[in-house]
């Protein structure tokens, strides 16, 4: 039954986050990043849902916490295209670099 | 009367402070005010000096500054040499008072220019009257001030602001070394107290060497209050003044000051030898100096400025060779005639508006009164027998010969034969001769003018029986009576000294006689053989160049090189300091670009270096 | 005498005024003035009477008030509690600065008139300035004294940034920055003091510092705390080379303002470095004495010789300034009772003196929109009576005897000749110069012809009385200087002398 171990989960988990990170600090398009953050999100769960099964005391709770943040995730994906609309219709671009107005 | 002498400098100060108050109101009033008040203080002053004949010197003092447990004190002292001293200042100050009344009227800023006399009399009377070095430094400088506002009361002039200005630093240079001097004493004798300073020194507590030093350094003061050489040039600037006040200041009063101030501390002086020597050494090289540069000056008050400072050389000579009388003596009778001097000078400038004495002539006739009495002072001054110079003179000479400054005594006397020729070629030039044209409206002055010359001529005649070889020696006897040094009253010379005097004198005058009003010899006689000499005396040898070019270029060279530093260095220093803080803060600012992915892989990088050196670490930093 | 909170109204009295201030319209200026100068007198007042009492024979002590203000930490801990109380309390020679600093307040507040724009604001600042003045000196506490430190220069900041001259905001800046490097330094000081002995008052930490073997601090500890006070005060006193933002805040700031910095507020170095730097440190300051004595000539020479060359009555004077305080170090310098005593009257005497002169700057910068020596060549025919004080005013900053001047170069040198001769001898040099330099700008100005002839009225009744108070001030202890000397008598003889 238990082919699959715990350090397999995490790999895949930690190789999904640095896909995410990587996306969210140099890809340009806005989109992208929202998504590279998704991902990111997405080895958090993998992580907690992991945890549940393996961990020391395994109970269902990491896997309510992964509901959790699937649904957070879900509404921050909607207020973030929201915005994302809102600054596109403004500067006609989705390109991160444009959004610098905070700095001046 | 003596202890209540200290009111004597209050009537002054009074004036001062009334005058200062009032200003421009009621003018007329004030004026004779002051006049008066000087007439109090002068009377106080004899008062003073009869009663010091039949009773003890008095000395009171209150603490005046506490230094941790050191107590300054200030107060007054009356003995033999301060009575005298306060009746010759009083005294010309009052006369000064009453002829400038006459001298200064219509000038709209007369009241001013009697507060500022005020201001000097009261200075000079409390330098007189001080128990102690301290109180003494204060009053030196308060009476440099008096003398400094009044060379420069013609504020307008720029002559009168430069010589005002010279006035000051140069006498201060002085006052740097007298303050020194007394401090260097201080630290050594544990007071300021004339008397303790003498008891230290009679009980054999000061080193020789110490001794030395601080007279030395006390005689620095000394020599730039009296117009002394080195530092004798803005003596005769400081004639950019009113006339009576050269009379009063730069003749009678401040400039005796230094001779004063040696003489009150004799037996300090008397401890070092070496500083005797230089003392006599400075005075002699003055005397002669001084009469040297009076032979060529064509202003009339500068010559008699020259004449002074030759004057006042003879006075430090006669001290440093011992005459402690003589001196004292000379400063007494030089008082009276040099103020004469001066005042008659000021009458006929105040006659002829011009004070280049090749500009005037023949005012023998018109002026009646001053012609004799600038005369009697020309004659006392040259030292023709009778009079009172002459007594002072041969009493400094006598003393310079029995100390065995065999050298010093022949300056002395070739000093003394210039003086006499200076001296009677200024009277032949200004009042014998032809009459000059521009000069027909010459009036004799008015009496309140003629009146204090008549009383100074009367003293420059008599003043001089108070100590002579035949009728006593009153004032040597009296003055040394109780001095803590080993002074004389008289010292008894050999007789050809005086008929050595007597006759340089007449040669003296001969010479001037001969060239100046028979013109039997040409005046440009000596000129014309030694034209480089004559230029070198005429331009003063040359002392205001070189000062100018070594101390004045110099501090101002100086300054320009701390300027550099002021504004290259320093200002660099810190404008590299604000330069560097700017760069720093530009690369700083790179960073804060508003680009939210760089600041997420900044932290993220900063997290993984933590991560990684608490790994190596083990947990503890 | 049970009136311990007599320093506490005499520090906040100001403060009323500015609160009164803030009810008034900003528009009428008759009415904010005479508020600001009413507001200015109860400390003048009531610090007259401190001194009367204390002449008559109060201790000082009895002042002295203490409210509790903050404690922490916990003794089973740290082994000691710390604790920072509100302390104020004077001795003889804090006495002298408060009046000192009251009665130029008073008589800046009335040179303040010739401000021509936002009063309100101005007289705000200048009465915060004042309570912040007076706090330094009444401070007992290294915290409470830091804190009215930083007052004293956030008021100058705004003070001279807003109502300056042509370049105002750089020298606000650039008082700022140093000043702020100083604070900086010095509050480190006050916290290693503080958190290695638990106190932070003047006189605990005086007796703490004095039997102090080298448990607490170890000596060289305590000479790098003494530099590091050194620097701090020094950039306030200004020690060279620290003084170039001062030179900039003397001829740029308004002349009332300049009354109380050359009056008061560098002054704050002298007292920080006698209370603190000699209080605390007494053995550490005598081995830091020569440099000190070098400083101190630097500074009298440098000061003077720059002050030669400048053409700007106000530049002078800031170069005159800086000449001065070299007094000051020269005295401490000597370390004895005359060195001492006289740093500390030239301190009050200087104060005098340079508010004397901004006085008259600021009557002469009315009327001739200038200081230059150039365009007020020949003053003394069209100011006849102005031109009388300037020239009393240069003859005291020169040192003449029977003015406050003399009293302090006098003493300063008589304790320097006896520790350090040779170097009093180059200082020497300095009273020539110093005669030199005053001599050149006050005849340069008041003498001669003037050329731009130019119609303007001499000083009104109104205006001279400041000057006579400060005149009668300077000559009174130049006259009878013993009138300080008793004051300050006790704590010289405390610092060891």
């Amino acid at each position: 039954m238990s082919s699959v171990p715990l350090s397999a989960y995490l790999t895949l988990a930690i190789i999904l986050f640095c896909i995410g990170l990587y996306g969210a600090l140099t890809k340009k398009n806005t989109v992208i990043v929202l998504i590279a953050i998704e991902l990111m999100l997405n080895a958090v769960n993998i992580n907690l849902v992991a945890f549940s099964k393996y961990g020391m005391m395994p109970s269902i709770d990491g896997q309510i916490f992964a509901l959790f943040a699937i649904a957070v995730a879900a509404a921050e994906a909607a207020v973030g295209l929201a915005i994302l609309i809102a600054i596109y219709r403004n500067r006609k671009s989705v390109n991160v670099d444009d959004y610098n107005s905070l700095k001046n | 009367m003596m202890e209540i002498a200290w009111i004597i400098p209050l009537f002054p100060l009074f004036s001062f402070l009334v005058l200062l108050i009032f200003g421009r109101k009621w003018r007329r009033g004030q004026i004779d005010f002051a006049v008066i008040l000087s007439l109090v203080s002068f009377i106080c002053a004899l008062l003073v000096l009869f009663a010091r004949f039949t009773q003890e010197n008095v000395k009171v003092e209150f603490t005046w500054l506490t230094i941790g447990e050191t107590q300054l004190t200030a107060g007054f002292e009356v003995n033999q040499l301060n009575a005298l001293m306060l009746v010759i200042v009083s005294l010309v100050s009052f006369l000064v008072h009453m002829y400038s009344k006459a001298y200064m009227e219509g000038d709209e800023r007369i009241t001013v220019f009697f507060a500022y006399l005020g201001l000097f009399t009261f200075a000079m009377l409390g330098l007189v009257l001080s128990p102690n070095l301290l109180q003494t430094y204060i009053f030196w400088e308060l009476v440099g001030v008096g003398s400094f506002l009044l060379i420069g009361f013609y504020f307008y002039k720029e002559e009168a602001k430069a010589a005002a200005k010279k006035a000051f630093i140069m006498t201060r240079i002085g006052d740097v070394g007298l303050l020194i001097g007394m401090i260097l004493l201080f630290w050594q004798v544990g007071s300021f107290e004339y008397d303790e300073i003498f008891a230290v020194i009679s009980a054999g507590d000061l080193s020789e060497t110490m001794a030395t030093l601080t007279a030395i350094l006390i005689f620095i003061g000394a020599v730039g209050k009296s117009g002394q050489f080195p530092l004798h040039s803005w003596l005769p600037d400081a004639m950019e003044g009113p006339t009576p006040v050269s009379a009063l200041i730069h003749a009678a009063t401040m400039v005796a000051a230094g001779v004063y101030l040696v003489a009150a501390l004799y037996p300090l002086f008397a401890f070092s030898e070496v500083a005797m020597l230089t003392i006599a050494i400075v005075g002699g090289f003055t005397a002669i100096f001084a009469a040297t540069i009076g032979m060529t000056q064509r202003d009339i008050k500068r010559a008699l400025a020259y004449s002074t400072v030759s004057q006042l050389g003879y006075m430090m000579l006669a001290l440093g060779v011992g005459g402690y009388v003589a001196g004292v003596f000379h400063l007494t009778t030089h008082a009276f005639f040099k103020a004469l001097l001066f005042l008659a000078a000021g009458s006929v400038i105040h006659a002829v508006h011009t004070q280049d004495i090749e500009k005037m002539g023949g005012l023998w006739k018109k002026m009646k009164w001053t012609a004799p009495l600038f005369l009697i002072g020309t004659m006392a001054i040259s030292g023709v027998p009778l009079l009172s110079g002459f007594f002072s003179k041969e009493e400094i000479l006598v003393s310079a010969w029995v100390s065995g400054h065999y050298l010093l005594f022949t300056l002395a006397i070739i000093a003394a034969f210039f003086t006499a020729f200076y001296m009677f070629r200024l009277f032949f030039l200004v009042f014998g001769g032809e009459e000059k044209k521009e000069q027909s409206a010459v009036k004799e002055s008015s009496n309140w003018m003629t009146v204090p010359m008549l009383v100074l001529a009367l003293l420059a005649i008599v003043a001089g029986y108070i100590q002579t070889p035949w009728f006593g020696t009153f004032l040597g006897d009296w003055l040394t009576t109780g001095i803590a040094a080993n002074v004389h009253g008289h010292l008894d010379g050999p007789l050809w000294v005086m008929v050595v005097a007597t006759v340089v004198t007449f040669l003296g005058i001969l010479l001037a006689w001969l060239m100046y009003s028979k013109k039997v010899l040409s005046r440009d006689w000596f000129t014309s053989r030694a034209p480089y000499t004559y230029q070198l005396v005429i331009n003063k040898y040359y002392i205001d160049e070189v000062y100018q070019y070594i101390f004045v270029k110099g501090s101002r060279f100086v300054s320009q090189i701390l300027h550099f530093v002021e504004v290259y260095l320093i200002e660099g220093l810190i404008s590299l300091v604000t330069i560097t803080m700017r760069r720093l803060s530009i690369i700083g600012s790179k960073f804060q670009n508003g680009q939210t992915q760089l600041y997420g892989t900044v932290a993220f990088v900063g997290l993984a270096i933590l991560i990684v050196v608490f790994a190596l670490t083990g947990g503890g930093f | 005498m049970g009136f311990p909170f007599i320093l506490t109204i005499i520090v906040f009295a100001p403060l009323l005024g500015v609160l009164l201030l803030t009810l008034v319209a900003k528009t009428k200026e008759k009415l904010i003035k005479t508020v600001a100068i009413l507001s200015t007198l109860p400390s003048l007042f009531l610090s007259i009477y401190l001194i009367i009492s204390s002449k008559m024979g109060v201790e000082l002590v009895s002042y002295s008030g203490k409210l509790s203000w903050m404690q922490f930490g916990n003794p089973e801990v740290f082994g000691k509690l710390y604790s920072i109380d509100y302390e104020l309390g004077v001795d003889g020679f804090s006495l002298i600065l408060l009046l000192l600093t009251a009665l130029l307040s008073t008589l800046a507040a009335f040179a303040s008139f010739q401000i021509k724009a936002g009063w309100k604001g101005y007289y705000m600042l200048f009465l915060l300035l004042e309570v912040g003045m007076l706090g330094v000196f009444a401070a007992e506490n290294l915290i409470l004294f830091f804190i009215f430190f930083e007052v004293t220069l956030v008021a100058t900041f705004f003070l001279i940034g807003k109502w300056g001259l042509y370049e105002k905001e750089r020298t606000a800046f650039s008082l700022l920055i140093y000043n702020g490097m100083g604070s900086a330094i010095l509050l480190v000081v006050i916290m290693v003091l503080f958190a290695k002995t638990g106190t932070a008052n003047i006189d605990a930490l005086m007796s703490i510092l004095s039997a102090d073997d080298g448990t607490v601090f170890s000596s060289k500890v305590k000479t790098g705390l003494l530099i590091a006070l050194f620097i701090a005060f020094g950039i306030k006193l200004p020690i060279w080379p620290f003084h170039s933002w001062m030179v900039k805040v003397h001829s740029e700031a308004p002349a009332a303002i300049v009354m109380l910095h050359a009056g008061v507020l560098l002054k704050i170095g002298a007292y920080g470095l006698i209370h603190f730097g000699l209080g605390f440190f007494p053995k550490q300051f005598e081995s830091l004495t020569l440099w000190l004595a070098i400083l101190g000539v630097i500074n009298l020479l440098y000061g003077a010789f720059l002050a030669l060359s400048q053409q700007e009555l106000r530049k002078i004077l800031a170069y005159s300034s800086i000449s001065h305080m070299g007094i000051v170090l020269i005295g401490l310098a000597a370390l004895n009772e005359a060195g001492i005593q006289g740093a500390m009257f030239q301190v009050v005497s200087h104060g005098l003196i340079a508010a004397l002169f901004f006085y008259l700057i600021g009557i002469f910068y009315e009327r001739y929109q200038s200081t230059s020596m150039a365009d007020l060549n020949g003053l003394a025919k069209t100011m006849p009576i102005a031109s009388g004080f300037l020239l009393v005013a240069g003859l005291a900053s020169l040192g003449l005897p029977g003015m406050s001047g003399f009293v302090a170069e006098f003493l300063a040198f008589l304790g320097l000749f006896q520790e350090w001769p040779v170097i009093a001898v180059i200082a020497c040099l300095g009273i020539i110069l110093t005669a030199v330099y005053i001599l050149r700008a006050v005849l340069g100005i008041t003498f001669g012809q003037q050329e731009k002839a130019k119609m303007v009225r001499d000083m009104t009744a109104f205006e001279i009385w400041p000057a006579i108070i400060l005149l009668l001030c300077i000559v009174g202890i130049g006259v009878y200087p013993d009138i300080l000397s008793s004051t300050l008598k006790s704590i010289i003889i405390g610092l060891g002398g």
